[in-house]
């Protein structure tokens, strides 16, 4: 390891890895770190992701990396009464391997020229007149330094480095849902992805069946943070009150911390970019971060390449990536958290009466984000709804 | 004051991301936990979804 580098990522998620190597495509020198000594593991994710995503970050996927095609998705109303299933060529998709994608993306921004450290841990942000100019790290039994022109902080859910760096982007209990998952063996499954809502099963959040494979599947369930009891409780509750898991053998567990409330109101400071789930950079619907950490780690490195080499990396200029993603990004986020305020405010009768009435075509729309259609077919049906979905118009 | 029950963690950093006074660090297979910084909020407790961190007022 050299001591100085134009650019230096913390986290090899998908979004950090994105990110070292579109600084090494620009041109710049860029070290990418991570804890773990198994990039991909501990899994902590649902590890959905939408086909479209390749083409839109020109990501290729190998085969091994795919546990499971998926041809679209089956949402269930609390009474479980209703199914409504959603297919066509948007809804494809995949479940992954995190294991083999992230390894995968981290090989990839090694080959464009990204020097990579695993097992390596950061312990301090380096600062100069109070900003960020390095890392201090642990790795096989040593203590580094390193500097950098610019630090991307891509350390996921924990977002330690981001806070070290001197930004709070602690997660709130509110802001957050907290998930558990069994990847569980001898659960028959459709090559589709199952969302089931209910405030008794998964209050402020849904459990989901993503199968893997014909006979397994990662089931796991999300809860909002400041909802009774903790997530294993309802996961449990919900395998042993489902008789289709009764011979089902769970051999992984995975879980962790999912926020879904706004992206944080910074995302650069001088000296300092956040990506990914560190910078709260996740789908309010449905909770997924991978693609979106990929493409912002992608616009973040594009940008710090060029201030690094520039030198010119204080807020203003690396505001750019902050300034692309808020114009590209945010909205279609924050068109889904307003869509996620008003489902947390309906009670099971509510959604088993909306499911009643709802198709594919409907959910079709949902998705779009053209509510109006929707809540007008819902309000008919419904009217007392009129005061919560008029949020939604 | 908490208490982390190692059988029970699968170091997912869930406390770590709500930890409001960084008193919780993700090693690799642990959470690192730094009695001095902690404030005793028990936000951590909550959020586990493992049901791992007991907290003691």
């Amino acid at each position: 390891m050299k001591a100085d580098y134009d650019v230096i990522v913390v986290g090899a998620g998908p979004g950090g890895s994105f990110a070292a190597k579109a600084v090494a495509k620009g041109g710049a020198s860029v070290l990418l770190i991570d804890r773990r000594k198994e990039l991909g593991a501990p899994v902590r994710c649902g590890e959905g992701l939408g086909s479209h995503w390749l083409e839109e970050l020109g990501l290729k996927v190998s085969p091994k990396a795919i546990s499971a095609e998926i041809s679209g998705s089956v949402l269930y109303s609390p009474n479980l009464k209703r199914a409504v299933k959603i297919q066509n060529p948007e809804t494809k998709g995949y479940v992954i391997d995190r294991k083999v994608f992230d390894k995968d993306l981290a090989i990839d921004a090694g080959r464009s020229g990204a020097e990579v450290m695993v097992k390596t841990e950061v312990y301090d942000v380096v600062k100069k007149d109070g900003k960020p100019c390095g890392v201090k790290a642990y790795s096989m039994g040593e203590k580094l330094e390193a500097t950098c022109r610019v630090l991307i902080a891509a350390d996921g859910g924990e977002s330690t480095v981001a806070r070290m760096a001197g930004m709070n982007s602690t997660a709130t209990l509110y802001d957050t849902d907290f998930a558990v998952e069994y990847e569980m063996v001898n659960v028959d499954c459709e090559d589709l992805i199952e969302i089931y809502f209910s405030k008794d099963a998964a209050p402020r959040g849904y459990v989901w069946v993503f199968p893997k494979g014909k006979d397994v599947a990662n089931v796991g369930v999300g809860i909002g943070g400041l909802e009774r009891g903790n997530a294993i409780d309802y996961l449990e509750k919900f395998i042993k009150n489902n008789k289709r898991f009764k011979d089902a053998q769970t051999v992984a567990i995975k879980g962790g911390l999912i926020p879904v409330g706004e992206p944080l109101k910074e995302l650069v400071a001088d000296g300092l970019m956040v990506v990914g789930t560190a910078a709260h950079q996740v789908d309010p619907i449905h909770g997924g971060g991978m693609a979106l950490a990929m493409e912002a780690g992608g616009m973040a490195g594009e940008v710090a390449a060029r201030c690094a080499l520039e030198g010119k990396v204080d807020k203003q200029h690396l505001f750019e990536y902050e300034k692309i993603w808020r114009k590209k990004v945010e909205p279609k986020l924050m068109k889904r958290l307003r869509l996620r305020k008003v489902l947390e405010k309906l009670n099971d009768d509510d959604f088993n009466a909306i499911f009643e009435n709802l198709n594919d075509d409907d959910l079709n729309k949902l998705i779009k984000g053209d509510y109006k259609p929707v809540v007008q077919k819902v309000l008919l049906k419904r009217p007392q709804l009129l005061k919560v979905l008029s949020a939604l118009i | 004051m908490i208490k982390i029950d190692r059988s029970r963690c699968i170091y997912c950093g869930a406390c770590v991301g709500v930890c409001p006074k960084l008193a919780l660090i993700l090693k690799e297979t642990f959470i690192e936990y730094d009695e001095k910084k902690c404030i005793n909020c028990g936000t951590c407790a909550k959020a586990c979804p493992l049901k791992a961190i007991e907290f003691r007022k």
